[in-house]
């Protein structure tokens, strides 16, 4: 797997030292982006944000119109006059009402219902299962990161096909092919060394001889990786240094994060997958309090990404979409919070976006060991966005061939 | 395509070198032993040696430096952080307090990892707190819950696994992470249950929803008491002392019961075994090593002691397929630097950049722990690293720097924290010269050598080495240099920095 990259290290970096290489390095990533967007979802990009620990999706989206809902939840629903109404029977959680305007354009999309079959109850199974989009299986790779792989296929390797912010490597942007960056904030994202050190440094992490003393597995791994790093890092601030945000964004990490991928998005250097995550919405005790602080991350953050996007025009090159491994159990706990359970909703943001709702609410009482009945292949949502928004085919990315939909 | 995209690869992570022959991997290694052999059993069984630990394991001989290892010794090194570690709970509490005890907390434990004359028993504390994890601040558990949990690991470190299962069902900590301490008869809360099946004993597949069910009204009734030192307390009053079914049996199984009749599920075994083998041997063991341990674990009764004594003499251990196969963690990698540069303390700043690294002393991301491997290598953690490295072997010491010499005390350290300059110290670390003691100045091949021998056994390609000589005779436009008492220092510490930016630094 790794000739390919090491002969683009060789080629395209080995010699490099100094701004003008840098720069002409920087050029030539733009030209690629602009020549493999003659393919279909040209100039196109998805971010997949993580609502990390299983959000409740009763009280995010809220089916205030069903008696059952508050028989169910007696001390932490959200009171209908509460709800941000979408029709007579659904609503937003009042924290989520930034995003209002969003549903009013039609550019956002719920999706009810959503989830997979033999629903699995571990946040670390079923966010592994989410993130490699196999339910019976246990692979390597996530599908993001297999779509990169396929879409990159042929041409040469871009160093931000994929940025995923935070400091770990998520399991749905690893790639057999793919070097996926992970940026925690601009000003840690560099090696700093003295002057005298720098060309020595560079020539070490820009992995310098494969003829170690030793066998690792891992070797090669670390060598390219450093190698990417040093290389990115030198790019990354260029990329941006032209990108102003047209709005405050708020000052979380989610916030932040997605200020930094607005500033990536407008560097227009080919990124096709962006990954950020929130949480933890594990509330098994005083759900209330602690999701409707993260919702109110995720609505204001979200909200301010597509008002800065919509002013740097580029709102319609870019779908978001949230997942979250499995949703809560319909009974609240003693606890006023929740336990694990399984369907939930997925928004879906963007120009490119049908807005709108999506299949039909889970019953409240037609349960499966007291938890809702999921009725969305969450495989078919991944597929629509493949096929729809990305432009490639899904089944070389998927495994199978999964229906459509049409929310894009 | 033609290939089944979902089977994925992952064959790079799996063990280089010669196939292994299960009959013999776990039999006594009784091949040449080396100093850099010393070196691989002192990352792996601790974190990392200085170069006279090195040295003291590589003359003493395989057998000899692993009892030294598993046969602790008391120590003088404080139980307790030093300083004020109480804190408060709810919306007035004082967050500069909290802080505070916090990172005198998290710099207690980095302390013990360094100074300790115990290493596999911190190791052990490690691992342990990685495997029966809790965080810090989480769920209400307080700075002393975690010095008590970490304490408690301590002291079972190499002892019987299936009785620190049970400790570790009581442990303050660990009820209030997992939300046992809401779990009641009435309104059961699974947390527990779930995580000790899935996480701490069994692994998936063998156990289902409905045991899970069932074992969570065995541990009803466990809660904390605060008033009385934060202890666990059982109250009757909140247990479920109906009949449950669990694994096949019944009974009126109390938490007790359900951690015995974990501990005779064959799986039970084999998941540890495998857990062991992936932090002491490499990532990826094959079923036959994993079968193996498992039965040797078994037949120890659970005895830890023994299991880490097999796999500390073994052949497996010490085979090129063993040998630098793990990728350090932060934590390994921020002790075994200080070790190689002689530091004596390790400074609040190190507790940043292990954050920035991705581990967070005592706040691992969720009750699975850090996942570790692959994952450890990423652009923005290899960028962490390398800085920070480069941060501690520039680094003045910092009684120098400052002028004082009170930073060993906990509490005006604290308040030095307050002012910005503390926290940038990155360490105290010993002189340059010392690094390379007995190296002669009008000797650039030899100090670089040193350097490389220092930080990664001389595990370096000879590109490498050149890049590093040549970094000791020119200056950055490229004209010869050498050196002098002037540059000496400076060139000492940069050529450290740049070894340990050298890949097989990233690995144990």
């Amino acid at each position: 797997m790794m000739s390919n990259r090491r002969q683009f290290i060789v080629q395209s970096i080995g010699g490099f030292a100094g701004f003008l290489a840098i720069d002409s390095i920087f050029a030539r990533a733009a030209r690629a982006a602009a020549a493999s967007g003659a393919a279909a979802g040209a100039g196109r990009s998805l971010l997949v944000v993580n609502l990390q620990g299983g959000n409740d999706g009763l009280n995010t989206l809220v089916p205030f119109g069903d008696p059952q809902y508050y028989r169910v939840r007696p001390t932490i629903n959200v009171a209908a006059s509460d709800v941000v109404r979408l029709d007579s029977e659904i609503g937003l959680n009042p924290k989520l009402a930034p995003l209002k305007p969003l549903f009013d354009q039609q550019r956002m999309a719920i999706l009810q219902g959503v989830h997979y079959p033999n629903p699995n109850l571990s946040h670390f199974r079923s966010t592994e299962i989410w993130q490699t989009a196999a339910p019976d299986k246990y692979v390597d790779t996530g599908w993001a990161g297999r779509y990169l792989d396929f879409a990159g296929r042929g041409t040469a390797p871009n160093l931000f096909a994929g940025v995923a912010v935070g400091p770990v490597l998520p399991k749905i942007m690893v790639a057999d092919k793919t070097d996926v960056p992970t940026i925690g904030d601009l000003r840690g994202f560099r090696f700093n060394g003295t002057r005298d050190e720098q060309a020595e440094a560079d020539k070490i992490l820009g992995g310098d001889g494969y003829k170690y003393p030793f066998q690792s597995p891992y070797l090669s791994l670390v060598q390219d990786v450093e190698n990417h790093a040093h290389a990115a890092s030198t790019q990354l601030p260029h990329m941006v240094a032209g990108y102003k945000p047209a709005i405050e964004y708020p000052k979380t990490p989610f916030g932040q994060g997605l200020n930094l991928i607005a500033g990536i998005i407008n560097a227009n250097v080919g990124t096709k997958v962006f990954y950020i995550s929130l949480g933890s919405f594990d509330t098994h005790v005083g759900q209330r309090a602690a999701q409707d602080r993260l919702l109110d991350q995720l609505a204001t953050g979200i909200s301010a990404f597509y008002q800065d996007l919509a002013a740097h025009k580029v709102d319609d090159r870019v779908l978001t979409m949230t997942f979250s491994e499995f949703g809560r159990r319909v009974e609240e706990n003693a606890n006023r919070g929740t336990d694990h359970g399984t369907a939930a909703p997925m928004f879906l943001f963007g120009g490119g976006v049908k807005g709108g709702l999506y299949g039909d609410h889970p019953s409240l009482t037609d349960l499966d060991y007291g938890n809702l009945k999921w009725h969305t292949d969450f495989r078919s949502v991944y597929a629509t966005v493949l096929e729809r928004w990305l432009g490639v085919g899904s089944q070389p990315v998927l495994g199978s061939q999964f229906s459509t939909m049409n929310f894009v | 395509m033609s290939v089944d995209p979902l089977t994925g690869t992952g064959a790079e992570y799996r063990p280089a070198g010669p196939a292994l022959d299960i009959n013999v991997a776990l039999d006594a290694y009784k091949g040449p032993w080396s100093p850099r052999l010393a070196a691989h059993l002192l990352r792996r069984a601790g974190f990392g040696g200085s170069p006279s630990e090195i040295a003291a394991a590589g003359q003493a001989g395989m057998g000899h430096a692993v009892d030294r290892l598993v046969h602790f010794v008391p120590d003088s090194l404080p139980a307790q952080p030093q300083g004020d570690i109480s804190y408060q709970f709810g919306p007035n509490a004082d967050v500069m307090q909290r802080r505070r005890a916090y990172v005198l907390t998290g710099l207690w434990w980095v302390n013990r990892m360094l100074q300790t004359p115990n290493p596999l028993q911190e190791k052990m504390v490690y691992f342990w707190s990685n495997h029966f994890t809790s965080g810090i601040g989480q769920g209400g558990i307080s700075p002393q819950m975690m010095v008590n949990q970490n304490n408690l690991f301590r002291s079972n470190a190499l002892g019987d696994y299936a009785r620190l299962t049970h400790e570790v069902s009581r442990d303050p900590a660990m009820l209030l992470y997992l939300n046992n301490n809401q779990n009641r008869a009435q309104l059961p809360n699974e947390n527990y249950a779930r995580e000790l099946m899935e996480l701490f004993s069994l692994g998936v597949g063998n156990y289902t929803e409905a045991d899970i069910r069932e074992s969570a009204r065995a541990f009803t009734g466990w809660t904390v008491n605060r008033r009385f030192g934060e202890t666990a307390v059982f109250n009757p009053r909140f247990h479920d002392d109906g009949s449950k079914t669990f694994l096949g049996r019944t009974g009126n199984f109390t938490g007790d019961d359900i951690v015995d009749i974990i501990m005779q599920q064959p799986a039970t075994a084999k998941y540890m075994a495998r857990k062991f083998a992936r932090a002491f041997i490499y990532d990826d063991p094959e079923p036959e090593l994993v079968n193996a341990l498992a039965d040797r674990f078994r037949a120890a009764r659970y005895d830890v002691g023994v299991l880490m004594n097999v796999i500390l003499r073994s052949n497996v251990f010490y085979s090129d397929r063993a040998y630098r196969a793990i990728v350090k963690t932060p934590l390994e990698l921020v002790i075994g630097a200080h070790k190689s540069l002689g530091a004596t303390r390790v400074e609040p700043a190190a507790l940043a950049a292990l954050d920035r690294m991705g581990q967070t002393p005592m706040r691992p991301p969720n009750v699975a722990g850090w996942p570790g491997g692959a994952l450890w290598v990423n652009t923005g953690t290899l960028l962490m690293r390398v800085n920070y490295l480069n941060q501690l072997a520039l680094a003045k010491s910092a009684a120098a720097a400052a002028g004082n010499t009170a930073m060993g005390d906990g509490a005006t350290m604290m308040d030095d924290m307050a002012s910005q300059q503390a926290l940038r110290m990155p360490a105290n670390v010993a002189d340059p010269s010392q690094w390379v003691s007995g190296v002669k100045m009008d000797d650039p091949a030899g100090l670089t050598d040193r350097v490389l021998w220092m930080t990664v056994q001389g595990d370096a390609t000879p590109q490498q080495r050149q890049t590093i000589l040549s970094y000791v005779q020119t200056d950055s436009v490229g004209n010869k240099v050498s050196l002098s008492m002037e540059n000496f220092e400076e060139k000492v510490r940069g050529a450290m920095s740049l070894a340990f930016a050298l890949p097989a630094y990233q690995l144990s």
